[in-house]
């Protein structure tokens, strides 16, 4: 909590909107508090569980249950303890938590917890048994670790109950559809949708003087939009340095969050996807499922690592210790002609100075899907495939965070009425359309015709840009809705498994190893974990998780 | 006799009894007084450590206990050449820190410890990175140390100098990260430090100066000799804590760029709490007791030595 405050302090200064005196007056009281800070910290985080982020009327999303009366209170006298990370996530679970009282006579006790230590608190409660937590919000990749674990509640059952708000699992795209499901059971109740997109400044591509200028340079239009990683590349060269800043300032070609143990190794997968993947091998990724093999030495993942290490070097070299918040205000700030994130920055792109935000870009930021290659290493035939088009891949890569109910819930079907509740139409097109809850669009009703059958004017009506809008509904459609996804893991030990290539990536980006060596050490700690793990129960986990014969 | 044996058999027949219940009472006073402390030592050492054996033995999956693997998880601490790069750069960054720490505290101790004007506001202001969470310093650190329009780096370019790129290159990352250790702790030898000179009986010094020693002369053959237990006891105290660091490289670095700043604590740490490797843990914590203890058996013997060294001189 203090780093965005001293940050922020900080650039506030340096923009001109703090007065020096203004500044010390703030930082001496962030100084005076500081060491209280240590003594105090247990007991403000227990204040801030009971102080949920305000939500402003005109972006509240509606209620749809009916309060109930005596008998009529379906869950009278339960508690629903909801884990969640205490992140912008968790919005709609305060936002929810009167109109589910009301309607069900329980109460939702909300536990927040850091990011990293959501899932080990889940963890360590489901292992030894507890049910301390009935409900809780989890990334996408630890559902291998809990449902093999036999941790959690199928929700098939409770689909079609009319005891419960009723929300369908056919209005979430397929591709996210497939994460909220493991081994033909469903766990996951829809909420956020992620994968990374590619975002660019729609006013640079549009610039007839860089558009001349990019063609002698690079020898051919400048392309809007992108369609390849080598296109990028070129257009990154051309712009980093040119002066397209903020007062003029040089820019970057791109941004990208880089920073070890944070998000980077998700940049390599959707980067890497269509190096590897294509529709001659639409899933051969990570492992070989007949012996759990590693694949990522692969052609395909060592051109892909190449290209990304010359890519990183088109941007500000700060950006190797990078999180996401840190590139996201680059690009909001002007800064970037380009990066490829989740959908969070397409909303945030909307949150203007005037509206509380940061934006400098609303208006000007335009969203694709991300760009491919003209051939793949095919893992399956064991030879490059050339294609005729652009081999584009959808991806899913990020956290796509969904409750899921604890087996040790003492309160489970209380626990799936919240979640139900919070995965209603009307709720969950209203947190989508306001971004900045980090809920992201992926189901039917969050895309407009033709795709889907939602409305750009809720967009419009949240503070979006109508255009930023039409083309950012337009590129996540196409990214979960393309037959080609990228292999997203879920197996036992997934998270160590990317910590080894997010590390070994950070070391070839910061030029501590070669790209090559990079991928060799991170496929040997690949056969180290799985070793560990048991090779057996990894490869039958991998193989169901993916639906391998 | 039965006059003088009477009270002897009155005090065999009454008094015995007295005295082993009165004994009895004293042993039940004492095990009031000793018993939380030794209850506490049961739950919260002993139990740990035992418990921590038994789970070293065992591999885990998904936060479960798995199977019974004997040593396996002590043999891979030697095979895992992740952790052996940790222990070094670990031995490299407690070396430097220390020093720094020891040498820096010290020579702050020797200015304050003299009466000048504002001299206790001072010594409050000194002391207070001390009281801060390291996590709350790290999160500082990674502030003043970003490298866009950071403040250290603005300093450097108002000075005509290139920014330095503290947490995204290795090698100035690592630097970063000991910086703010040294931030934080050096306080912590100051203030012992000036304690301890504080302690220190004035009028050897005092005749020493007007024998005509200088200063340095007065540091180094009677400050320093008679501060020696103490220093050694801070150094002692400082190793310690520094080969367990944990908050400053997850608040600043998470480990990176790579492994630069990866550190042994934090492979500990993120051993157990994000791969819920608890086996592999358990070994690796007791490999960092082991270290620990043996440093510590030499530092204490050396202590020790210093002050039998003291006693035999008196």
């Amino acid at each position: 909590m203090s780093q965005p405050t001293i940050h922020e302090l900080y650039r506030a200064l340096v923009s001109g909107q703090l007065s020096r005196r203004q500044f010390i007056a703030k930082a001496a009281a962030i100084g005076i508090t500081a060491p209280a800070l240590g003594f105090f910290l247990k007991a403000a985080e227990a204040r801030a569980q009971d102080e949920p982020t305000p939500v402003p009327a005109d972006v509240a999303a509606p209620a749809v249950a009916t309060p109930c009366e005596g008998d009529g209170c379906l869950f009278a006298g339960q508690t629903v303890t909801f884990l969640t990370p205490n992140e912008t996530i968790q919005v709609p679970i305060f936002e929810v938590r009167d109109e589910f009282e009301a309607a069900t006579g329980a109460k939702l006790d909300i536990v927040l917890a850091a990011m990293n230590d959501t899932l080990p608190n889940l963890l360590q409660d489901v292992a030894n048994g507890t049910g301390a937590y009935d409900a809780s919000i989890i990334g996408a990749w630890w559902l291998g670790e809990l449902v093999e674990g036999d941790y959690l509640i199928a929700i098939d059952d409770w689909l079609a109950d009319d005891r419960f708000p009723q929300w369908s699992l056919d209005s979430v795209l397929p591709a996210i559809r497939n994460l909220m499901q493991y081994d033909g059971k469903t766990y996951e109740i829809a909420y956020d949708s992620d994968g990374q997109a590619f975002y660019y400044r729609r006013d640079l591509f549009t610039d007839p003087d860089h558009q001349t200028a990019f063609k002698a340079e690079a020898g051919y239009d400048l392309p809007d939009p992108p369609t390849t990683w080598d296109q990028v590349i070129d257009i990154a060269k051309y712009f980093n340095g040119k002066p397209f800043g903020p007062d003029g300032e040089a820019g970057s070609g791109i941004t990208m969050h880089l920073a070890v143990g944070q998000q980077a190794m998700f940049h390599f997968m959707t980067f890497s996807a269509p190096f590897v993947i294509g529709p001659d091998n639409p899933q051969l990724y990570w492992f070989s499922p007949d012996d759990m093999t590693p694949l990522i030495t692969s052609p395909g993942h060592v051109q892909a690592i190449n290209y990304l290490v010359e890519l990183s070097k088109l941007g500000p070299e700060a950006m190797m210790a990078w999180g996401l918040t840190e590139s996201w205000d680059y690009f909001l700030s002007g800064k970037a002609a380009m990066t490829f994130t989740w959908g969070d920055l397409g909303a945030l792109a909307q949150e203007t100075p005037e509206r509380g935000g940061k934006s400098l870009v609303k208006g000007m930021t335009k969203t694709v899907q991300c760009p491919g290659t003209m051939s793949y290493y095919n893992i399956v035939a064991g030879a490059d495939a050339p294609t005729d088009a652009p081999n584009i891949v959808g991806n899913t890569t990020g956290g796509s965070w969904a409750p899921v109910i604890s087996k040790f819930a003492k309160s489970p079907e209380a626990a799936y009425y919240v979640c139900a509740l919070m995965a209603t139409e009307p709720k969950a097109k209203a947190y989508a359309a306001r971004g900045f809850d980090g809920v992201d669009p992926g189901r039917t009703f969050d895309f407009p015709p033709p795709d889907g059958t939602g409305n750009i004017e809720d967009y419009v009506k949240a503070g979006w840009d109508e255009q930023d809008a039409k083309d950012y509904t337009n590129a996540y459609f196409q990214t979960f809705s393309n037959p080609l996804q990228f292999p997203y893991l879920r197996i036992p030990g997934t998270f160590e498994y990317w910590l080894a290539l997010d590390t070994h990536l950070s070391e070839a980006m910061t030029g501590q190893s070669s790209p090559e060596d990079a991928l060799n050490a991170a496929a040997s700690e690949f056969e180290d974990i799985t070793e560990r793990f048991g090779r057996d129960l990894q490869l039958d986990s991998y193989k169901r998780s993916f639906g391998f014969e | 006799m039965s006059e003088t044996t009477a009270p002897d058999s009155i005090g065999s027949t009454l008094g015995a009894p007295n005295t082993a219940r009165a004994s009895r009472k004293r042993d039940r006073t004492r095990w009031y007084f000793i018993g939380p402390a030794i209850i506490w030592i049961l739950l919260f050492t002993l139990f740990p450590l035992l418990y921590a054996i038994r789970t070293s033995f065992y591999a885990f999956r998904s936060g479960k206990m798995l199977r019974w693997v004997g040593f396996d998880n002590y043999r891979n601490l030697w095979e895992d050449e992740a952790l052996r790069s940790d222990l070094q750069r670990t031995i490299v960054y407690v070396t430097v820190v220390v020093v720094v720490e020891m040498v820096l505290g010290f020579l702050l101790a020797l200015l304050f410890n003299r009466q000048m004007r504002g001299v206790s506001s001072l010594r409050t202001i000194m002391v207070l990175p001390l009281f801060a969470s390291p996590i709350a310093l790290g999160y500082l650190g990674k502030t003043i140390f970003y490298e866009i329009d950071g403040p250290v780096n603005r300093a450097i370019e108002a000075l005509g100098g290139n920014g330095i790129p503290w947490l995204s290159d290795p090698t100035w990352a690592f630097v970063a990260i000991m910086i703010v250790d040294i931030w934080q702790w050096t306080p912590f030898v100051f203030l012992v430090s000036l304690a301890g000179l504080q302690a220190l009986p004035q009028d050897i010094t005092e005749a020493a100066e007007v024998d005509g020693a200088s200063a340095l002369q007065r540091l180094f053959s009677i400050t320093l000799p008679l501060m020696a237990p103490i220093l050694w006891l801070i150094l002692l105290l400082r190793t310690i804590d520094a080969f367990k660091v944990v908050d400053i490289v997850i608040s600043m670095t998470l480990g990176g760029p790579g492994r630069a700043t990866e550190l042994y604590g934090f492979y500990v740490f993120r051993t157990a709490r994000r791969f819920f490797n608890y086996g592999s843990a358990a070994a690796q914590g007791y490999l960092l007791l082991v270290i620990v203890m043996i440093l510590v058996s030499l530092l204490w013997g050396r202590i020790r030595n210093l002050y039998e060294h003291d006693v035999e001189a008196r």
